[in-house]
């Protein structure tokens, strides 16, 4: 007897990936012979090595999840929805480390160790920059590397998305961390279109960060400011704006490979900062202002920030500090009026209903005159937040209201619920 | 006037001096030349701006405007002053033209959708700026601003700003500094008695943006045609290979350029461009193509990025393109609005160009943001002007010449099939009768020119072309009578030649095919002219 | 607004009062100055006062140098709420403008920075300026020809050049170089430099990288040549190992057998574990 397993409802390899937020599955007997009974108990376990992903499994919406998970299939092909998520604190370190096996019991008094079907996935996490292993850290910049592809790739669209002509589309209004989650999530899949196995890694910028500032990673600034990388760090040939070379150097002698930013509020006073989302989304001046200040170079002001890839991870930071703010205060429904701060005085844009640019396509005012990137990314995954998201799309990242906003990434440290 | 200097070696001081003194030349008796003078000034490709950085080109210009403003602005002015506000993201300039357009002698309402457009362009960058002397700081804010200047410029339209007044009112966020100048602006407009209906309400007639060039009066493309292009796959073209054959539509632009509202829009609005050609079924016969400023930096992959990262479509028919060389006859022949220091550009204008399919430049759109419906409904007009010569091409083609090329064609075919059928009909059996022709024809002096018997089967054979002709547009055209009576009257004339005493049969044979040939002409006409309005009728109107 | 937002926004207030009459406050000390400027950064926007009060702070040559590159800082970080720091850039962009020409090196450079990134017109001037005329000079040469890399306007590959030529320090020359990789006149000198073995390792990378930006056909040539150079450095190697692995024509290279036999080399005798393991990767992507 043969199976079939379907993960995000996807036959296809490009689909085989999940988070800490359950994925729908199905499973369906695609060759009966050898089964003698009309419905046969499938049991599924996940297969890993000791530093690869996990995976659980439930059968239902809701519940909880369990280690392995028994079901009844037909075997006249009728699919069986069932649901798996990454097990919490386990995230795959490499593409396919993680295997679900599907054993049958094929005869009414048999054992169920008849192997029937098996797939490989990834549990694919966003992780701590700190933490990566090194095969991890050469996909990504690899990946980075080839989105800007010497000045000439599509990472010019990202980097013409955050410019001073666009930026009241995402700053210094209430659309701030929505806009930022959508435009880090663009990027992302992207990057996944290049490598799959990439997540967006963030830099905890309230803690030292050893690993990240290198030669191999994100660079060692120079006196003067030139970031450094070894001869054989992709990162080498990165180019914005026509100019090799990315300018970045710590202030105020500080040293990011062993201290946190200066003056940038810890995670904990973050999350304190407020449980309506009209006070934290004061973050916006510390920790994110602060944290782009405690450089000189690109990162240092809105113009010329997105030339420096290390923009992307600051704001994945920022974005993790809103999901974990949003899992603390269960801020995921825009209904709620916590969740968001709406206003009759938001600018066009920063209302829960409103698109976002560029993804919405609008260039006539008081939207900026062009819309680089076109419509946001698809994902094998989910169909969320589809290609011109609106604001409110960006809070139920997880699809805990409903599932079917689910956006297909996950923190290594925010459970889903 | 200050002597002549080399405009190349003018330093910026010098150069200050010299729009001083044209400036107050305008302020005098020769206030026509010194305004003119400093117009000219304005235009990017000046030798004056020739191997400038950007800033300083900045600082020159605005030089300029301020001086402008000074002895007042006049219509020939006006488009740099609107090209600014609607283009501009440089604080000095966009605050040196509000300043500038406030000289102009009459408020008008076409102008306020200028300003304020220019007021959400560079309200986020609203640094200060100063007049008070060329290349000044402003080292405070209580200097002016470009919303500042804006502003200002608002409370001087007054009533023509009336239906901004709403925009105006719900703008927020403005520095508390320029409250006043809000309020002012708005008291101005709110205040004011009711519209002046005249000619208030529309830009200047001759303030041109646009331009057109009748068939018969396009420069020819000869000095480029050998030009080479790369394409944005590496491939090959000259100028007359890509150019000729097809009308398009080519635009200018390049990739490092840091203004949103120019060569990023400029591109975007390419691909709009080549996606209506395509909805209306004329993506191959119409190319679109964009050139670069900067060959030196744009190679290939890098405007195949550029132009992928906007949609555009890119394939045998609608191409990016570098100049490998030949950069300096291209600029000459399109009079393309740009200069540089070294290879990159250091200020350029808005420019697109439609060509004939002789790769003529048939209309340009310059400096004002343009539609890319009506550079598309242009295009068309040119694409159809040959197929259909009768019919009108734009407002601004000569009437006469168009008609008289109308009158001569209708006429002309018949008139040389009857000569070609008198002349065999009449034309002399011997030398002698030559001779006496020529006499009669009083050209006596000429007896001397031979007999020449070849030119009898010559013109038969003229003839025989001309009722092939006819019998073709009688087939195509459904109508056989004008092939009938050309035909009766061949066969006349050849009865006549065989039998001498039926001459007075020629004369019925050369009227009937006279006749036939004008019917015949006259049909073919009617039917292209009813082609023509079909295939208009499916296009969108055209000015 | 509803009665909690307003109470909200209430609190805010006397907190970012509070904070700011502390950064203010010049009986505080320092350290906790900066503290409170770091930590509100918001409260400069909040009121035409509390603006005015932070560029008191900047602007005063009397106050402590870390209290006021805090306050620049703090407005820098403000700046990134762009809607509402509208009404505030004014007068921050007039106040860096002042302080570019402060008598402290280090609030000049920073000031100059930012209005460098913003492609201000009058910092470009005065970066020029001191290249051209080192009395006039606000910044050291290296950091002006970096500020002026942030415009490829700003009409400064002459002096670039002069500099790279004549250069007054390494880091000068370096960055001078890494102004001019946008400018295509250039490439044969980066060519040149690429291939130099005298050359410092940072230079001939940058060159590598300034030529693949400028002539990518010619970097893949040279990147190749020096991969076959069984006298050249390893370093160079690697970055040409990059190039083509990133960059190069998948299946030239896959067939190109003296090229792999290089690289099969490099594999097994490069001194650095990590140009081995680059080996490694390449072969495996061109060889499987």
């Amino acid at each position: 007897m043969k199976i079939e397993l379907q993960i995000n409802n996807s036959a296809g390899p490009e689909a085989r990936f999940v988070s800490w937020a359950p994925s729908p599955c199905r499973i369906r007997v695609t060759n009966p012979t050898g089964a003698l009974m009309r419905i046969v108990s499938i049991k599924l376990t996940c297969v890993s090595s000791s530093t690869g992903g996990v995976v659980v499994f439930r059968q239902g919406a809701t519940g909880s999840f369990s280690e392995s998970l028994t079901l009844a299939v037909p075997i006249n092909g009728t699919s069986v929805p069932f649901f798996v998520a990454g097990r919490f604190g386990r995230p795959s370190i490499n593409n396919e480390d993680v295997r679900i096996e599907a054993r049958a019991k094929l005869t009414p008094f048999g054992l169920p160790n008849t192997l029937v079907g098996s797939l490989k996935l990834m549990v694919r996490i966003r992780k701590n920059a700190e933490s990566l292993t090194p095969g991890e850290r050469d996909r990504l910049v690899a990946a980075f590397a080839q989105l800007n592809n010497q000045g000439a790739g599509r990472f010019a669209d990202f980097r013409n998305m955050h410019t001073n002509t666009s930026s009241p589309q995402a700053h210094g209004a209430p659309a701030f961390l929505p806009w930022h989650r959508a435009y880090l999530l663009d990027l992302e899949r992207e990057l996944q279109a290049i490598d799959p196995s990439v997540a967006l890694p963030y830099w905890r910028f309230d803690q030292a960060a050893p690993n990240l500032f290198t030669l191999d990673f994100f660079g060692v600034s120079a006196p003067n400011g030139a970031v450094q990388f070894s001869n054989t760090n992709p990162l080498q040939f990165w180019v914005t704006d026509g100019t090799p070379g990315i300018t970045r150097v710590p202030l105020n002698n500080w040293v990011p490979t062993t201290q946190p930013g200066p003056g940038v509020i810890t995670e904990a006073q973050t999350l304190a900062l407020g449980n309506q989302y009209s006070v934290f989304r004061g973050m916006e001046g510390n920790p994110h202002g602060t944290a782009h200040t405690r450089w000189d170079g690109f990162i240092r002001q809105i113009g010329t920030a997105a030339r420096d890839p290390l923009f992307f991870l600051l704001h994945c930071n920022v974005d993790r500090l809103w999901a974990k703010w949003q899992r603390q205060n269960a801020r995921f429904d825009p209904a709620v009026a916590a969740s968001y701060d709406s206003n009759a005085s938001n600018p066009v844009g920063h209302n829960l209903d409103d698109t976002m640019w560029p993804w919405n396509g609008v260039t006539t005012p008081p939207r900026p005159p062009t819309a680089p990137g076109g419509a946001m990314a698809a994902s094998p995954c989910v169909s969320a937040p589809g290609p011109q998201p609106q604001v409110k799309s960006s809070l139920d990242y997880q699809g805990s209201i409903n599932a079917v906003s689910r956006e297909g990434f996950d923190y290594d440290d925010v459970r889903f619920a | 006037m200050p002597d002549v200097v080399e405009t190349e070696a003018l330093s910026e001081e010098q150069f200050a001096e010299l729009v001083d003194a044209l400036g107050a030349q305008a302020s005098g008796p020769a206030f026509v030349d010194g305004q003119q003078q400093l117009t000219l000034l304005l235009s990017e490709a000046h030798p004056h701006y020739n191997q400038r950085g950007a800033a300083t080109v900045v600082r020159m210009r605005g030089w300029v405007l301020l001086s402008l403003a000074r002895v007042g602005v006049t219509d020939d002015t006006l488009l740099y002053l609107l090209e600014e506000l609607d283009t501009g993201v440089d604080p000095y300039l966009v605050a040196a033209a509000a300043k500038a357009l406030r000289s102009y002698p009459k408020p008008n309402a076409a102008l306020a959708p200028f300003v304020m457009r220019a007021i959400n362009q560079i309200r986020y960058h609203n640094d200060p700026v100063s007049f008070e002397s060329y290349g000044a700081d402003a080292l405070s804010s209580d200097a002016t601003s470009p919303v500042r200047e804006l502003l200002l410029t608002l409370a001087w339209l007054g009533p023509q700003a009336r239906a901004l007044l709403p925009e105006l009112e719900a703008l927020s966020g403005l520095p508390k500094k320029l409250q006043p100048e809000v309020e002012r602006a708005r008291q101005a407009i709110v205040d004011s008695e009711a519209l002046d209906t005249g000619d208030c309400c529309s830009l200047p007639a001759s303030l041109r943006s646009k331009f057109s060039w009748a068939l018969g009066s396009r420069r020819d493309s000869q000095s480029i045609e050998t030009t080479v292009f790369e394409d944005h796959d590496g491939a090959t073209v000259t100028f007359k290979e890509f150019f000729q054959g097809q009308p398009s539509i080519v635009v200018f632009f390049y990739t490092r350029c840091d203004n949103p509202l120019k060569c990023s829009l400029t591109i975007t609005k390419l691909a709009r461009i080549q996606k209506l050609l395509d909805e209306r079924g004329l993506a191959d016969r119409i190319r679109t193509a964009a050139i670069t400023y900067d060959p030196a930096f744009d190679l290939p992959h890098r405007i195949r990025g550029y132009g992928q990262n906007r949609a555009v479509r890119m394939d045998a028919s609608h191409r990016m393109f570098r100049a490998t060389e030949g950069l300096e006859a291209l600029r000459e022949h399109f009079k393309l609005g740009v200069n540089f220091i070294e290879s990159l550009v250091n200020r350029h204008r808005l420019e697109v160009f439609i060509l004939d399919d002789e790769g003529r430049i048939a209309a340009s759109f310059e400096r004002l943001h343009w539609d890319e419906q009506e550079v598309v409904d242009r295009a068309i007009e040119v694409l159809v002007e040959r197929k259909v010569p009768d019919a009108v091409t734009s407002s601004e083609v000569a009437a006469g010449s168009t008609s008289q090329r109308r009158s001569i064609s209708r006429t002309s075919s018949p008139v040389w099939s009857t000569l070609a059928s008198l002349a065999v009909a009449f034309f002399p059996k011997c030398p002698i009768c030559w001779a006496a022709y020529l006499s009669v024809l009083g050209i006596a002096g000429l007896n001397q020119i031979p007999y020449s018997p070849w030119l009898q089967p010559l013109l038969g054979v003229v003839m025989l072309i001309n009722i092939v002709s006819v019998w073709l547009r009688g087939w195509s055209t459904g109508r056989m009578v004008g092939p009938y009576l050309v035909t009766a009257g061949l066969l006349a004339i050849i009865i006549t030649r065989l039998s001498p005493s039926l001459n007075s049969l020629a004369v019925i044979g050369i009227l009937m095919t006279l006749a036939g040939s004008l019917m015949s002409t006259l049909n073919a006409d009617n039917q292209r002219r009813r082609a023509s309005m079909k295939l208009e009728d499916s296009m969108p109107r055209v000015n | 607004m509803t009665t909690k937002k307003k109470a909200t926004k209430a609190a805010k207030k006397r907190s970012s009062l509070a904070t700011l009459s502390i950064a203010t406050s010049q009986k505080k000390p320092a350290p906790a100055r900066v503290a409170a400027l770091a930590a509100a950064p918001l409260a400069a926007t909040e009121s035409d006062q509390n603006l005015q009060k932070v560029l008191g702070v900047l602007q005063n040559q009397d106050e402590p140098v870390e209290v006021r590159l805090a306050a620049m800082d703090s407005l820098a970080a403000a700046a990134f709420s762009v809607v509402a720091f509208e009404s505030s850039r004014p007068d921050y962009i007039a106040a860096l403008r002042k302080v570019s020409t402060d008598p402290n090196p280090e609030i000049r450079q920073r000031a100059l920075s930012t209005l460098a990134g913003e492609k201000d017109g009058f910092a470009q001037k005065k970066l020029l300026e001191g290249l051209k005329n080192p009395d006039k000079a606000l910044v050291p040469p290296e950091k002006a020809l970096q500020l002026l890399s942030y415009d490829v306007h700003a009409e400064a590959y002459e002096v670039a050049r002069k500099i790279v030529k004549d250069p007054p320090n390494e880091a000068a020359k370096q960055e001078g170089l890494r102004l001019l990789a946008g400018d295509a006149k250039s490439a044969s000198m980066f060519e040149k430099l690429l291939r130099d073995k005298d050359e410092l390792r940072e230079v001939r990378q940058l060159s590598a990288s300034a030529l693949q930006a400028l002539k990518p056909d010619k970097l893949q040539e040279h990147a190749r040549e020096m991969l076959l150079d069984k006298s050249e450095f390893e370093d160079i190697q690697a970055t040409s190992l990059t190039a083509l692995k990133q960059f190069g024509d998948d299946e030239n290279v896959s067939k190109d057998k003296a090229l792999l036999a290089s690289v099969d080399r490099l594999s097994t005798k490069a001194a650095s574990s990590r140009y081995k393991k680059s080996a490694r990767q390449f072969l495996t992507k061109f060889k499987g």
